[in-house]
């Protein structure tokens, strides 16, 4: 029973900590993607780079999985 | 946020939720409607003034910012929408929403704004967008606009055959309809929930690293404040950004123009869902 109380003491931490490193890992694919694709697309037509503006709505978008994962941190209790 | 430290002996100050200051009627004012009421207040002063002062040849000051940033959404929507007399009707809510989620963003970086002032133990200020109840309306009154708009452009009928797009007797019709019809629920929520967890985590960053900072609070603050200013232009942007590409995807009804548009829209709906 002790033992149990001492393991859900640390659980928390433990599944914040799996949930910070498994939450980030598909954001930040993501955002290697967009940037590997915005990199390939000005090395073949160098007047695509004036869509910046637009990668960065799409890296909000893919943002918003880390930041949803970052703000759980808190809340979990 | 630089005079977070006088508060913060135990831990960082972390705050997700706003925290009711008072009652008036047994409705709970919080903090953040509190920073609002004084915040619009403020941009419709400034606003106001600097649209009576505006002359023909560019004086400079903050009437040239307000210039750029009206000039750039509007190049914005004339992008998105592909006609510029379209784009200068739907500038003036465009450019609204964007000076307003802008201000309330900047603002809130103000020091001052956070755990500076305390009443019975809770912070006075807290950031308009910072709060999820905040971007929540920010995001609903855009939605229901763009709708508005849609239907003003096309008609009700027509715009619920863009929904239901495809042949009526076909049950698949109704389906994918429910189905869109969903997405512009989910938008609202996506709209929202981005701009709050942009600017909250951001506070979250600051009040974190002047906590860390111990004495030299504003200095480990410092960067992040210049951060945080970077991202409050660029959600505010995003926000806009976006409203603009759901409206352009709302009146838009299979030209041949649009093509382009609506392959942007399919790549954005997959990113979102």
């Amino acid at each position: 029973m002790l033992y149990l109380a001492e393991l859900t003491g640390n659980a928390e931490v433990i599944g914040k900590g799996i949930m910070l490193g498994a939450g980030m890992i598909g954001p930040g694919i993501g955002v290697g993607l967009i940037g590997n694709a915005f990199m390939n697309a000005v090395g073949r037509n160098p007047e695509s780079a004036k869509f910046l503006g637009q990668i960065f709505v799409f890296v909000a978008i893919v943002e918003l999985m880390a930041l949803l994962v970052f703000a759980s941190l808190f809340i979990i209790k | 946020m630089i005079l977070t430290r006088f508060a913060a002996e135990s831990g960082p100050a972390v705050h997700i939720a706003p925290i009711g200051l008072f009652e008036i009627h047994g409705v709970t004012i919080t903090n953040s409607m509190v920073f609002t009421w004084v915040c619009s207040l403020l941009i419709i002063a400034v606003l106001v003034y600097v649209a009576r002062r505006l002359t023909l040849r560019p004086k400079g000051g903050f009437s040239q910012v307000v210039e750029i940033g009206t000039d750039f959404i509007i190049n914005v929507l004339e992008g998105s929408l592909g006609d510029r007399d379209k784009a200068l009707k739907y500038a003036p809510y465009f450019v609204t929403i964007f000076f307003f989620v802008a201000l309330s963003n900047i603002l809130g970086l103000l020091p001052g704004v956070g755990e500076a002032f305390t009443y019975h133990g809770a912070p006075v200020f807290r950031a308009f967008t910072a709060d999820l109840n905040g971007t929540l309306a920010t995001a609903v009154i855009s939605m229901v606009l763009i709708q508005y708009f849609a239907v003003r452009e096309s008609g009700p009928i027509k715009h619920l055959r863009h929904y239901f797009a495809g042949k009526l007797w076909n049950p698949l019709t109704y389906l994918i309809g429910v189905y869109e019809v969903f997405n512009e629920l989910i938008r609202v929520f996506s709209l929202a929930l981005r701009l709050f967890l942009n600017i909250a985590i951001g506070e979250i960053i600051i009040s974190v690293f002047s906590y860390l900072g111990k004495f030299a609070a504003p200095l480990t603050s410092f960067p992040f404040l210049f951060l945080e200013l970077g991202v409050a232009l660029l959600q505010a942007y995003i926000f806009v950004m976006l409203s603009v590409t759901y409206l352009s995807l709302a009146i838009s009804h299979g030209h041949e123009e649009d093509e382009a548009l609506e392959h942007t829209a399919e790549q954005m709906k997959v990113e979102t869902t």
